[in-house]
């Protein structure tokens, strides 16, 4: 068997977290779509995820 | 001609090319799948038109990520960290289509429209491939992508309806991303790419596949009123 890379199971987990949480407030969103505060939380708990996966620090996120 | 199926305990077996070049294209995948996102999230997630359309907008970026880890799991068993991509500047990007920055929401409906079908040809040439655990993440990954272009259809019908102004600011995304998407394929006569059909890593030649892509999209783009962007003008790779 190969050598994995030595990041892959922790990089592995931590993304999926992130793509289930970022599902998680769409849906929240996405379910109340006649409540606009609601849907201005969602868009704005999906926009700071998205830029923490943005910035790509991944040494941080692994620590 | 290479027509054995490889799981990952054969990995190591294998000769020193196939290893170098499912090592490379299992890279550039992850590149592109985390490259879009960084085209598009920076400035379409607060300025897309509706509230639903920014949450489809993140649902899109979070798909993305998702293939992104699902194509660093296949490259990291083999011993390959892609997880370098992840803060690439865009300028640095592997595909010239990913480098840049969408700002307006035309481009990100023809994105969608255009370089992600690019993006279901790239996944589709891995289909019946030689390295099983790759072909086993692109049901779920094209279904999603398949979504995307979907997206990216409607939205861009949408904008067209909305008068002549708006039909020739579309028409300016498509001239722009059209060749880039014809771009996306590679050169005609890549001998890389023939290394890569030998070891039956992918199915078709580049220009095959461009081709297969323009017979694809151009009767569509007809249909929706739009002119056919010249395939030569402005074109990189050829």
């Amino acid at each position: 068997m190969p050598q994995p890379a030595h990041n892959i199971e922790k990089l592995d987990e931590h993304l999926l977290q992130v793509v289930r949480a970022l599902h998680g407030a769409v849906k929240q969103g996405a379910s109340h779509s006649n409540e606009p505060k609601v849907m201005d939380n969602a868009i704005q708990d999906c926009k700071e995820i998205l830029d923490e996966i943005m910035t790509g620090n991944v040494s941080e996120w692994l620590n | 001609m290479f027509t054995d199926k490889i799981e990952l305990k054969d990995f190591d077996k294998m000769d020193p090319e196939y290893k170098d070049l499912l090592g490379r294209v299992l890279t550039i995948q992850a590149d592109c799948e985390i490259g879009g996102p960084h085209l598009y999230v920076e400035k379409m997630l607060p300025a897309a038109p509706t509230k639903l359309d920014q949450l489809i907008v993140a649902r899109t970026a979070a798909e993305e990520v998702d293939h992104f880890r699902k194509v660093a799991r296949v490259a990291g068993d083999i011993g390959v960290d892609v997880s370098f991509v992840l803060n690439q500047a865009n300028e640095k990007r592997f595909v010239d289509a990913f480098r840049g920055l969408i700002t307006t929401w035309e481009d990100n409906a023809v994105f969608g429209f255009l370089i992600d079908r690019v993006g279901r040809y790239q996944l589709e040439e891995f289909y019946d491939c030689s390295y099983l655990p790759l072909q086993r993440i692109l049901p779920d990954i094209v279904t999603e992508e398949l979504g995307h272009i979907e997206y990216g259809y409607n939205k861009t019908m949408e904008l067209l309806s909305k008068g002549d102004e708006q039909k020739e600011r579309v028409q300016k995304a498509i001239d722009n991303w059209y060749v880039r998407a014809l771009d996306m394929f590679g050169h005609t006569g890549s001998s890389r790419a023939e290394r890569y059909r030998y070891w039956g890593l992918k199915r078709r030649a580049n220009e095959q596949a461009r081709d297969d892509y323009m017979k694809e999209v151009n009767p569509i783009l007809e249909k929706m009123g739009l002119r056919i962007p010249d395939p030569l003008k402005g074109r990189r790779y050829m």
